[in-house]
């Protein structure tokens, strides 16, 4: 059965995220997802507020990388949470977004290689293992928590090349795919079962999460409204190649990133073709929204996740998902 | 402002309609500075609780409604035509400049 998740942004306060996670929870979705960059507030907190008020929901950092945070930190912010509400967290680990990184002077150095070692000390320290490591990027010298860590944590590894989709099949507990599109997906899964193949292991075994961007509601003027600003962005961020997979016009998409760069708000979202919407949101009425979700599912989904914008007004579309989506899943 | 006097004063059939408003201002608003730590957790947990919609939750409501939205509080208190509620939120409200003729 497929599970819902939702994920969060916390450039909002903690109280908001936490009523809608609250929400959420009770609509029938199973996973919470906080991003993690410096420049919004600190994932841990929105993350510690969760555990106070959740009961159920399975919770974590969507996605946090090992460039940022050594993973020895990640890892005990994780088995911390981990007592606060045992066995309703997760790990999402991915490379991190180059142009973050780059603003503070952090180079993305072998990203698969970074990710991996990370996740290896990660399950290893978590587990109570004293750590001598000695990888590529990490290495550790007998690290150990000072306390004793509770159950498991699964990994999941975010993931949108090739190689790290392959990888996350390998070594994951779970993958989040960064894809909307059938056709993305579909791509991503193909990887995501070579590494399931290559670890000797079924898809089964790992949890894989569409993690899209979405916008929900009644009137599909309204949805398309609120999903326009993100996919602008995405578009301005894609490489040639993945527009091109989708028909996009390379020189319209570099009209948006050059509009969004002079804060030319207006001119970017009015670049904004249908044809961007269809390739790089979830968007529409309850009823196009759950058509494709079963389109993903298809495709091999196992989790899937409602990305920001989530709606015009997020408590609506959560609402309208709870009541709406859910349940023809849950049947 | 007597918050738990005012929310005394709203009939419980207009109960469901006014959290409702209150919350949708409360989540809407850009002025999230203005909300009370304490404020936000007593909110968090009424919500939790799944009590807002009693006394306590719609006192906690309407504080931080009116802290956060005052005119979006007094069009809501005006529209459920809670007139003891809408006198109390009126004086909050600064004067609207002149128009530019």
């Amino acid at each position: 059965m497929v599970k819902f998740g939702i994920e969060f942004v916390p450039r909002e306060p903690h109280w908001k995220i936490i009523y809608y996670a609250i929400q959420a929870e009770r609509g029938g979705f199973s996973n919470l997802w906080i991003t993690d960059h410096f420049n919004n507030r600190n994932v841990y907190v929105t993350l510690t507020a969760a555990a106070i008020y959740t009961n159920k929901i399975t919770f974590g950092p969507g996605v946090t990388n090992p460039y940022m945070v050594n993973p020895v930190f990640t890892a005990q912010a994780l088995a911390s949470l981990n007592e606060l509400a045992p066995g309703r967290v997760a790990l999402g680990m991915g490379a991190g977004d180059k142009t973050t990184l780059e603003s503070v002077g952090v180079a993305m150095q072998k990203p698969l290689t970074a990710v991996s070692e990370a996740i290896e000390i990660f399950r290893k320290i978590t587990s109570g293992e004293a750590v001598v490591y000695k990888g590529e990027v990490f290495s550790t010298a007998g690290a150990k928590f000072l306390f004793k860590p509770r159950s498991r944590i699964p990994v999941y590894v975010g993931a949108q090349g090739p190689k790290m989709l392959e990888m996350a099949g390998r070594i994951g507990d779970g993958v989040l795919i960064n894809a909307c599109h059938p056709k993305d997906v579909e791509y991503a899964v193909t990887c995501v079962k070579e590494g399931v193949r290559q670890a000797h292991k079924k898809l089964e075994d790992v949890d894989v999460a569409a993690y899209t961007s979405f916008s929900v509601h009644e009137d599909i003027k309204k949805a398309t409204k609120a999903a326009v600003p993100v996919v602008a962005f995405i578009v301005a961020g894609s490489p040639p190649q993945l527009l091109e997979r989708h028909g996009i016009d390379v020189k319209k998409a570099e009209e948006i990133k050059e509009a969004l760069k002079a804060n030319d708000w207006g001119k970017a979202f009015s670049g904004v073709t249908p044809e961007m919407v269809s390739a790089f949101s979830v968007c529409g009425t309850p009823d196009t929204c759950t058509e494709r979700i079963a389109e993903l599912l298809k495709l091999g989904i196992s989790q899937f996740v409602v990305g920001s914008p989530i709606g015009a007004n997020i408590r609506a579309a959560i609402t309208l998902i709870s009541e709406k989506i859910v349940p023809r899943f849950k049947a | 402002m007597d918050y738990p006097k005012l929310i005394a004063t709203v009939p419980a059939a207009k109960w469901p309609e006014l959290v409702d408003a209150l919350i949708d201002a409360i989540l809407t608003t850009k002025k999230d500075d203005k909300m009370p730590p304490n404020l936000a957790n007593t909110i968090l947990h009424e919500w939790q609780l799944d009590t807002l919609e009693t006394e306590e939750g719609l006192i906690a409501l309407l504080e931080a409604s009116v802290l956060l939205e005052p005119e979006k509080t007094l069009a809501t208190a005006d529209a459920l035509q809670l007139v003891e509620v809408a006198q109390e939120i009126k004086p909050l409200i600064p004067p609207k400049p002149p128009q530019p003729s």
